[in-house]
């Protein structure tokens, strides 16, 4: 293998990683605040996607369409998010684990029929547009510049959530109530507002994920249930709950997952497995986590 | 007593009655209906083939139904079940045609799993069994039933049809190595391996360097696209779940992959209808029953003709061979004179059928149909409004199949014996 | 006002039920007996899952790598060798335990959501393994043609052979939930500190428990194989390993029969819905939302809490953590 060829993999493990980013960046959002596992994490994601699809069919143009259909499903995902907060998500707060857990797998098989009741079954194609279409040389080995797209708006995400986390009154009080939810109750600040908004944010970030996922392959049925084990996977690496562990722990199973393919071609997946498995086994908490949230 | 006119039936009114009741056939009761039950994977990754299939179905019954029925006389009734592309599943839903709705043929499924689990219940029941759209060599091969009947080129045939035109490119041009890609389940494997092996011995020179196997469902190929960009071999063959290829290609366009590499894989009717300008051109597909290699043959062009009125689409290759599923069914009763299952079974033995495709016929030892292969190169034809295959080679299915010295050995390794009676397996 | 005592009457709630067991195969079509012995199967399963979350209060959403683990050591054990069904249960039962002692060793260090998520790795590695060794496992494909020994090849028959069989291993199980190792069970569930105050030792209990029920759970697999006729990799994954969680939880999963309602729930419906629309999964996704939110200890909690007189020290479901 020459350097180029390597670097090559190196990239495409990064771009995955990237990918994984963008939904699992929700998940452990949700897990982090809420203490909720959303199974049907991945479910909106590919709702998003196919939103996206939507739009991008209305706005009819090739150079723009992509650009505006993105953050309008993103937008709308986050008002689904708001909608299914108030109505489900909130009524499970103080239920048993196995609960919430049922709660959303249930969401899961919901949501996949109403996918298939209203974009049918049929596969959906989003094409990129000119602008991001072709490739680049990078140390002499092809790139798609639509994947420099995607790890450009990955950081961006990564830094804006850091951001609204940590120099925002909304994420201060986020955080504050990771950490004592009574206190913040007692001070007067509305809880279940900020649950709310926690969950429709994070829906966000999955309908971002999706309207930038939908021109890389085909949306396709059936897309959400083989994705949404490899987030639990990030998560697990990662750490619950901790963004700095969502984007640390894609990345490594991007980059393990590209690399196991040139070695060991059919073990890749049984790796990232045996990866969790071990991560599960000798540190719970993961990379990033913290060990009160067990 | 004064006779009332008309209040009583004088002999010579008794006989013209008798005369009538008798020389004309009038349905006294209604004649059995056939039930016709249809197991699809409506529910999963198979949903869109099983759909098309679906359409295929309802359209021929309803033809057939205009005329009365089979042999004009046994409407079809038509049962559908979703075996949500699982195989127990499966099995459950042709144990509820078979032994609550009682039919008499199960059309299945888009997955070979599900076919395999549904023949095996299909010949405990005595039942007839026509898988048309999963394919795998084992449905006919391995795991025969002299219920099921194939028509649709198995695994082999397909592989070896793509032996015969890529060996022929391959030659021409002198290449000299190449690379496979397949996705990792059964299907991939066998499809990869027959082509191999099959390869070895046409064109010994064509050295395999290297295999990639993205697992089932893979929707990130950069990296499998990086590694073979890094090989730089002479071909690219792939076996790609209809999916993933549709991903695997639109991801790999952008690298200029298909500029710099000769790429083969199965493209369908379905992809070239939902890919179109995304479809690269120059590919080399191979496909199982396109409707554009066979419009100078009536029963295709009526039936093209008909399901675009219909359905307002062209009829992917799926809906072919289902449509020709029921169509055979239909002369295999006609030539039994009988819907009596054994009968009809026995009747397409060997027997010569009509179909979309041509005049075709079902081989003894396996009950395969030796229906083509179409190997082409992905290109833009005015006729259409999306790409078909240009400089189109018909491989036909005994050039393609098994040949029978083979097979007993195959069946002996699957342990068939153990599975049918010795009777069912002499030939 | 209604005497409700007799409806408490548990023995007169499972003198109807084994009598109706018996009695209703006679008089439903054969379809239904079909349906029946998968609903006893899947009983048994989702049973065997339940003796981890309704008695030891731990979700594992990997028990179908067990229930698989027994389906395939059976088939293989008939069509490669036609070794007598017999010798395959015990051998099935012996494999899914041993399995369920290596991968519960590490699952019982840890407990909640990390138990769970743990437990579905486990069951994925399974479904991977037996998907990717064709050779072996027949990959995808599955394994076809498993014949049913000859004198349970009629429906009515293995209905009864498989009856028989899944009300022993009820009475056993009832015998260890409501033996000291039971107890144990549920106060390791209720309060674990307490519990390891007093000196038990934690893990080697829950391993315990944890071999048990995936010592059923491949019994359940085993008794699957052959009724079937063929398996695939699929019943190892953690989609499947959903289906005794619903049904743990539609009949309620404090109650010891609690999965067998759900079971016959769960089975009979999705046998019944599925002859009419394709839309299973969201029929059966609303139905565990309506349980979840209102009706939380289930068909049988529910019940038993409109027929316990005022003042019964119903158990309360506890946090589990």
């Amino acid at each position: 293998m020459t350097e180029s060829q390597l670097f090559s993999q190196f990239l495409s493990g990064v771009s995955r990683g990237m990918i994984l980013f963008f939904i699992s960046s929700g998940l452990t959002l949700i897990f982090g605040v809420m203490n909720i596992l959303n199974f049907a994490h991945a479910s909106f994601w590919l709702v998003g996607a196919y939103f996206t699809w939507t739009f991008w069919k209305i706005f009819y143009s090739p150079t723009f369409g992509l650009w505006l259909s993105i953050p309008l499903a993103a937008l709308t995902m986050a008002g689904i998010g708001w909608i299914i907060e108030v109505l489900l998500i909130r009524r499970v707060y103080n239920r048993t684990l196995s609960e919430q857990l049922l709660l959303t797998y249930a969401l899961v098989l919901i949501i996949g029929d109403v996918i298939k009741l209203t974009w049918g079954v049929e596969d959906r194609i989003v094409a990129r547009p000119p602008m991001v279409d072709g490739f680049v040389n990078l140390f002499g080995a092809p790139f798609p510049t639509y994947y420099i797209f995607v790890i450009t708006l990955g950081g961006f995400v990564a830094w804006g959530l850091w951001w609204l986390l940590h120099k925002t009154k909304f994420g201060r009080t986020v955080r504050a109530s990771v950490f004592s939810r009574e206190m913040v109750g007692a001070l007067g600040i509305p809880v279940h507002r900020i649950y709310t908004g926690v969950f429709a944010l994070s829906l966000f970030t999955a309908g971002l994920a999706g309207g930038v996922q939908a021109p890389i392959s085909s949306i396709t049925l059936g897309m959400d249930m083989s994705i949404i084990v490899e987030c639990f996977a990030v998560v697990v690496i990662g750490g619950f709950g901790s963004l700095t562990g969502a984007l640390v722990g894609s990345l490594i199973v991007g980059l393990v997952y590209a690399f196991a393919i040139l070695v060991i071609p059919k073990m890749a997946l049984v790796l990232i497995f045996v990866v969790t498995a071990i991560v599960l086994i000798v540190r719970p908490w993961g990379l990033f986590g913290t060990p009160m949230r067990a | 007593m004064k006779r009332i006119k008309g209040s009583k039936m004088g002999g010579i009114e008794m006989i013209i009655l008798l005369a009538i009741v008798f020389l004309f056939p009038f349905p006294v009761q209604a004649a059995e209906p056939y039930h016709l039950g249809v197991a699809l994977g409506f529910t999963g990754t198979g949903a869109l083939y099983s759909r098309d299939g679906k359409n295929a179905i309802e359209m021929a019954v309803e033809e057939i139904n205009k005329e009365g029925g089979f042999l004009g006389k046994h409407p079809i009734k038509l049962f559908m079940r979703d075996d949500q592309t699982k195989p127990d599943i499966g099995v459950r839903e042709a144990k509820d045609l078979i032994l609550r709705e009682k039919v008499k043929c199960v059309l299945s499924a888009y997955s070979s799993a599900v076919g395999l689990a549904v023949e095996d219940v299909c010949y405990e029941y005595k039942v007839l069994h026509i898988p048309a759209i999963s394919n795998t060599e084992a449905m006919t091969v391995d795991n025969y039933s002299p219920y099921t009947y194939q028509v649709v080129p198995n695994t082999y045939m397909q592989a070896m049809g793509q032996v015969i035109g890529i060996s022929k490119y391959a030659k021409q041009k002198g290449w000299k190595t190449f690379v496979s890609i397949g996705s990792d389940y059964e299907w991939g494997h066998s499809t990869v391996n027959y082509f191999v092996d099959n390869m070895k011995k046409t064109y010994p020179e064509f050295k395999l360097t290297k295999q990639y196997w993205p697992r089932l469902g893979e929707t990130e190929f950069s990296s499998y696209i990086t590694a073979i960009m890094g090989d730089k071999p002479d071909f690219v063959y792939a076996a790609l779940a209809s999916k993933d290829n549709v991903a695997w290609m639109k991801q790999a366009k952008p690298y200029g992959f298909f500029e710099k590499f000769p790429y083969a894989c199965l493209i369908s009717v379905t992809e070239m209808l939902e890919m179109m300008d995304e479809l690269p051109r120059g590919v080399i597909g191979e496909t199982r029953a396109p409707f554009f290699a066979h419009m100078d043959i009536p029963m295709m062009a009526n039936f093209v003709k008909n399901y675009r009125a219909k359905y307002n689409q062209y009829p992917s290759d799926w809906a072919v061979m289902e449509y020709d599923a029921v169509y055979v069914l239909k002369q295999g009763i006609e030539k039994a004179k009988s819907i009596d299952v054994e009968k009809v079974k026995n009747a397409l033995k060997g027997m010569t059928v009509n179909t979309t495709r041509g005049k075709l016929y079902f081989r003894k030892i396996d009950n395969m149909l030796n229906c083509q292969s179409y190997i082409g190169i992905i290109a833009d034809d005015p006729k259409y409004p999306f790409p078909i295959y240009k400089d189109l080679l018909i491989v036909t299915g005994e050039e393609s199949w098994r040949p029978e010295s083979e097979i007993p050995a195959v069946r002996e390794k699957s342990g068939l014996a153990k599975k049918r009676k010795p009777e069912e397996l002499k030939f | 006002m209604i005497n409700l005592g007799i409806l408490r009457s548990s023995v007169g709630w499972l003198v109807l039920a084994l009598a109706i067991s018996i009695v209703l195969p006679l008089v439903v079509g054969v379809f239904w007996v079909h349906v029946l012995t998968e609903i006893l199967i899947m009983g048994l399963f989702a049973t065997s899952f339940n003796l981890l979350f309704g008695y030891m209060g731990q979700l594992s959403f990997g028990q179908a790598a067990y229930y698989g683990v027994g389906a395939y050591t059976t088939a293989l054990m008939i069509t490669k060798a036609s070794i007598p069904l017999p010798l395959c249960m015990v051998a099935s039962v012996l494999m899914a335990g041993l399995w369920a002692l290596i991968f519960g060793y590490f699952c019982v260090r840890l407990t909640g959501i990390y138990f769970a998520i743990l437990t579905m790795a486990f069951g994925q590695l399974v479904f991977y393994i037996i998907f990717q060794w064709y050779s072996f496992t027949g990959g995808d494909n599955g394994i076809q043609g498993i014949p049913a020994p000859l004198l349970l090849q009629d429906a009515y028959a293995y209905y009864y052979f498989t009856l028989a069989l899944v009300i022993a291993a009820l009475i056993v199980m009832r015998f260890i939930t409501n033996s000291p190792f039971g107890y144990t069970m549920r106060a390791i569930r209720d309060n674990s500190d307490r519990t390891r105050f007093i000196g038990i030792n934690i893990r080697r209990y829950m391993l315990i428990n944890f071999v048990i029920a995936g010592m059923f759970a491949g019994l359940a697999g085993s008794l699957w194989a052959p009724f079937n006729r063929s398996i695939a990799p699929d019943l190892a994954n953690w989609a499947h390993s959903g289906i005794p969680v619903f049904m743990a939880v539609i009949g309620g999963p404090l109650g010891f029969f609690g999965p067998l309602v759900g079971s016959v729930v769960y089975t009979f419906l999705s046998a019944f819905v599925t002859g009419f629309t394709e839309y299973w999964p969201i029929v059966i996704g609303i139905i565990i939302i309506f349980i979840v939110l209102f009706l939380p200890g289930g068909i049988l909690g529910t019940f038993q809490q409109k027929t316990m007189p005022v003042g019964t020290n119903y158990p309360e479901k506890k946090e589990t953590s």
